[in-house]
């Protein structure tokens, strides 16, 4: 040791001249300057109402153009659940007015042009990727598709039938089993937990579709993100030009539903014979981005195993016993409700109660002892440290930027960030994690062969199954009614 | 030194974007780095790629690529443990328990193979001295842990801001790649050339559970994952394509820390491995770093020798049918060729002729004939070896069998009448956007880079391109008619089976 100690200093002073140090830690680097840009700086408002953040970036003669569009699946009107998303998908699929679905996507395929639409739960979007030569005829088939979605009859059937078709599957991977039964115990009855069902999908219309576009689709509801060869003053006109005359609506959009649920605490199974591995989440409710603990929480995730390799509960289950290949945590903050806490892991079935009882452990072991001040240092250096990759690329830049926008982000968010991650002390770290970790309000879901699961490894038999488990059946695929 | 600029003067600045500039560095031990400075953001994709996979592998350690590539993040003598002397000490010991438990293992093979007993993993038919021993390799690899620091390696690229470590093994390479802030080029360096030098694989016997759980995740506790390796392995006959690349779980259990060793030794020679960067670096740096760091491998004598074995001509059409839990589908399979040579531009153009919104299997048995709800088609190139694969999922109230008449009937169109001219094209005008499409992300583009390299060398990447625009009607019905005959082909038919559930919660329907 002493030894090892004579040569470390050796090797510090060799370093300077170039050998190779015995440790990386003693490696000397120049400070990384990044300022992040300022969305200000990238923004336009056009005449229509419309946001536009413009990026140049002439490397390639390719430009990219997104939206942002005020809607989403909340919006679904009451058994017409999957309106949202068929919409979104036919905007692109269904031709438009004038431009049946074969004509405008062979127009679209011939120019080499990606363009693409869809509504999520909580925002639509569509994009067009083109090279820069065939902007006139990329934006003028992205402004038809927008503004003059034809919506064909044939391809609404199709889309329709698709999705009959792929929710008859609903019940045979585990891992689409796994991801809806966490959401309806966490969500209850919230529209983000609620079903696409037969019946929901067959009573929707064409004339529905039409009159979701309507509602939605105009300039005052759009953020651009737009990317690549071009100059600023020239891609503004031909935004303004494509987009002119288009009226906005007037009704305000309703707000976002808040999940009024209280989850119920306990451990859920759901038993699938074939399986011989178990796929388990365990979480609960958790915070909003307007909460200002949102980014001690965030690190706190990260030291407990939302950081690969160098979180505890990888470490743990992962690497010490081998119980999986993937396991880790994520405390996600919600933009328009609060979002959720959650710990995920598969294991072999009879390891499932070993890896619980692990990842149990170690929720109580961040609560109650402070992090030491390594493992804070490396999660607060990697957030820092990797910072300017969010903003890497013009395209990254340009959607950074509208989606910051699209969830009213303050303007100062990224420009403190940095700070704000670096004040952070173990301290914060454990009262956010005595605050806001739960154990006692913990959902655990199962998903496995559940005879394989409770009898558990004969191996480790100091890790039983809890007897009190909830048992969830598989629904009836199509009308989402549950036996009993 | 000898800085070899490969840099393609073009006219126009279009064509220019279209070839990749890159700069190209060859060490003494014979590793080759290839570099592509570009500004922007402060930031480098790094990556190197040892040129094996699991198709050098043999029966018996099915799966060690992909096993080592995990042994790979465990660290060095130096990152990793506390104590090096006593760690090389515990595992030299966890080897001997090992090698004693695979004797007991192998007994109970043998009574298994005899009928003596029913299940292996049962605790109540090891005997005495087997579960001696599974306490020894428990306790052993407490000591171990004590000594370990935990996942170093990971630990000091995270504090140092890099990010999206990993690896990836394939049939025909290994990869391992990382973001680093440009300021760290150096420690880059010193990691990379630190496990490749030093390696220490600990923690080898957990490790294997790992990979044990990987595999459950991605084949096992799948859908349809088992049924498609099956249906994978039946496809190659003489070839080492045939075994998966994560290995076959028997092997997993039996592969050694020395089967490790020896691997090592030979496939990851600096004259088996090229490096590559893309982002914001000074080439020369690179090039004096790359020579103080990756200069002090050394050579192996021993060059790793192609693949021996070259797949049988198939003489008679194979099926497999089986029933999952999915939608009934078909997958068929044809022989054809590897990466690179003459025909695979064609074979390219004819996938991408039959793909998408508007190719001829969407147009054809989506909308017009309305037998399938979405089909597929493509030709995979490997380094030895290569098949086309046509796929299709039947509509609600259609077969398999429909589903896959009709995928013949496409072919059979192929083979009897020329592509026309526009639709030759719009295939052309997509793959010319394609080439600048790559180039977008300084990950993607060191990607390709490595695995162009490890296969016919980075410069494919420029000289593919003016290939496939090459192409023309006549040479897409020539190979329409060469590789697709009936006895050349394999079929997967996958019927739906009823999810399995236990009684109590009721059926699905």
């Amino acid at each position: 040791m002493r030894a090892a100690l004579a040569l470390l200093i050796c090797v510090r002073a060799l370093a300077q001249d170039g050998s190779i140090p015995e440790n990386p830690r003693e490696l000397k680097f120049a400070p990384l300057a990044y300022t992040p840009p300022r969305a200000a700086d990238f923004r336009h408002k056009l005449a229509n109402g419309a946001v536009a953040y413009l990026v140049e970036d002439h490397d390639l003669p390719l430009i990219n153009i997104g939206v942002l569009i005020r809607t989403g699946a909340f919006l679904d009107p009451p058994g017409k659940r999957g309106l949202a998303q068929l919409t979104g998908s036919q905007i692109r699929a269904g031709g438009t007015r004038t431009r049946p679905p074969a004509v405008f996507d062979e127009e679209a395929a011939f120019l080499a042009a990606g363009l693409g639409s869809g509504i999520g739960d909580l925002e639509g979007n569509a994009s067009l990727n083109c090279l820069s030569k065939d902007i006139d005829a990329g934006l003028a088939l992205f402004a038809d598709m927008l503004r003059n979605p034809g919506f064909a009859e044939d391809r609404l059937k199709l889309a329709r039938n698709q999705m009959l078709q792929a929710m008859e599957r609903r019940n045979d991977s585990t891992e689409s089993i796994e991801a809806r039964e966490f959401q309806r115990l966490l969500r209850g009855a919230h529209f983000s937990a609620m079903p696409v069902t037969k019946a929901t999908l067959e009573a929707i219309t064409r004339d529905d579709l039409i009159d979701f576009h309507r509602r939605y689709y105009c300039p005052a509801n759009f953020i651009f993100a737009v990317s690549g060869d071009f100059r600023i003053a020239d891609m503004l006109a031909r935004l303004e030009k494509a987009f002119r005359d288009w009226p906005n609506r007037t009704e305000p959009i309703p707000p976002v539903p808040k999940p009024d649920f209280i989850p119920k605490p306990g451990v859920y199974v759901v038993d699938k014979r074939d399986v011989n591995q178990g796929r388990v989440r365990m979480g609960h409710l958790g915070v909003m981005i307007t909460n200002p603990d949102h980014l001690a929480l965030s690190v706190m995730n990260g030291v407990l195993g939302g950081s690969g390799f160098t979180s505890r509960i990888t470490s743990r289950v992962r690497s010490d016993e081998g119980l999986a290949y993937d396991a880790g945590s994520s405390f996600n903050h919600g933009n328009f409700y609060e979002g959720t806490f959650s710990v995920h892991f598969q294991s072999k079935n009879p390891a499932v109660a070993q890896a619980i009882a692990i990842v149990k452990e170690e929720i109580e072991k961040i609560r109650s002892a402070p992090v030491s001040e390594e493992e804070l240092k490396t999660e607060v250096n990697y957030v820092i440290e990797s910072f300017p990759r969010r903003f890497a690329t013009a395209a990254a830049r340009a959607s950074q930027f509208a989606s910051d926008e699209y969830i009213k982000l303050p303007a100062d968010y990224w420009q403190r960030y940095r700070e704000r991650i670096a004040a952070l002390t173990p301290a914060d770290i454990q009262r956010v994690a005595r605050q806001y970790l739960h154990p006692d309000r913990m959902v655990t879901l199962v998903v496995g062969n559940l005879e394989a699961i409770r009898q558990g490894n004969p191996d480790r038999p100091q890790f039983p199954f809890p007897s009190d488990f909830v048992q969830i059946p598989l629904p009836d695929p199509l009308t989402m009614v549950y036996p009993n | 030194m000898k800085l070899r600029a490969a840099v393609i003067v073009c006219l126009a600045g279009i064509l220019q974007a279209q070839s990749v500039p890159v700069q190209e560095f060859v060490l003494d031990n014979g590793m080759k780095l290839l570099m592509v400075p570009r500004k922007g953001s402060p930031n480098i994709a790094a990556g190197w790629i040892a040129r094996v996979g699991s198709v050098d592998e043999r029966p018996g350690i099915t799966g060690i690529s992909h096993l080592f590539e995990h042994m790979m993040f465990k660290g060095t003598r130096v990152i990793g443990t506390r104590d090096i002397r006593e760690d090389l000490a515990i595992s030299a010991e966890m080897d001997r328990v090992k090698a004693e438990l695979r004797r007991e293992e192998q007994e109970l093979a043998r009574r298994l193979r005899l009928g003596e007993i029913a299940d292996v993993n049962d605790p109540k038919v090891r005997s005495p001295r087997h579960q001696q021993l599974l306490a020894d390799m428990d306790r052993l690899a407490r000591r171990a842990r004590d000594l370990i620091v935990k996942d170093e390696f990971d630990r000091i690229y995270t504090a140092a801001g890099a990010s999206s470590m990993n690896a990836a093994t394939s049939e025909d390479f290994t990869i391992y790649f990382i973001n680093v802030p440009s300021n760290k080029l150096e420690l880059w360096y010193w990691m990379e050339s630190d496990r490749l030098l030093n390696p220490v694989f600990r923690e080898f016997y957990t490790e294997r559970d790992v990979v044990h759980e990987e595999r459950r995740r991605s084949r096992d506790s799948t859908p349809t994952g088992r049924y498609i390796e099956q249906f994978e392995a039946m496809f190659w006959k003489s070839s080492p394509y045939g075994w998966p690349v994560i290995g076959w779980p028997s092997d997993l259990e039996a592969i050694t820390r020395e089967d490790a060793t020896s691997y090592y030794a030979v496939h990851y020679a600096p004259n088996n491995l090229a490096a590559c960067l893309v982002g914001d670096f000074e080439p020369e740096r690179a090039v004096t770093l790359a020579k103080k760091y990756f200069g002090r491998l050394s050579r192996s004598p021993q060059q790793p020798e192609p693949v021996r074995t070259i797949e049988m001509q198939q003489y008679g059409e194979q099926r497999m049918t089986a029933y999952a839990e999915t939608n009934p589908e078909v997958h068929i399979r044809y022989h054809t060729v590897a990466d690179g040579h003459k025909d695979e531009p064609a074979l390219l153009v004819m996938a991408y002729l039959l793909n998408d919104r508007t190719g001829r299997l969407y147009k054809s048995l989506v909308l017009d004939q309305q037998v399938a709800n979405s089909a597929f088609a493509g030709q995979n190139g490997m380094k030895y070896e290569g098949y086309f694969e046509l796929r299709g999922v039947a509509k609600p109230g259609r077969t398999p069998e429909q589903v896959e008449q009709a995928l013949y009937a496409e072919i059979e169109k192929l083979r009897n009448e020329p592509v026309s001219d526009r639709e030759l094209q719009k295939v052309k005008n997509q793959l010319s956007a394609s080439n600048f499409r790559r180039l977008q992300s300084d990950f993607f583009l060191m990607f390709q880079l490595l695995i162009a390299e490890s296969n016919r060398g980075w410069r494919t990447l420029n000289t593919d391109p003016p290939l496939l625009q090459a192409v023309t009607a006549a040479d897409v019905r020539r190979v329409a008619g060469r590789y697709f005959s009936p006895t050349n082909r394999n079929v997967l038919i996958l019927y739906t089976k009823r999810p399995s559930v236990s009684s109590a919660s009721g059926g699905s329907r």
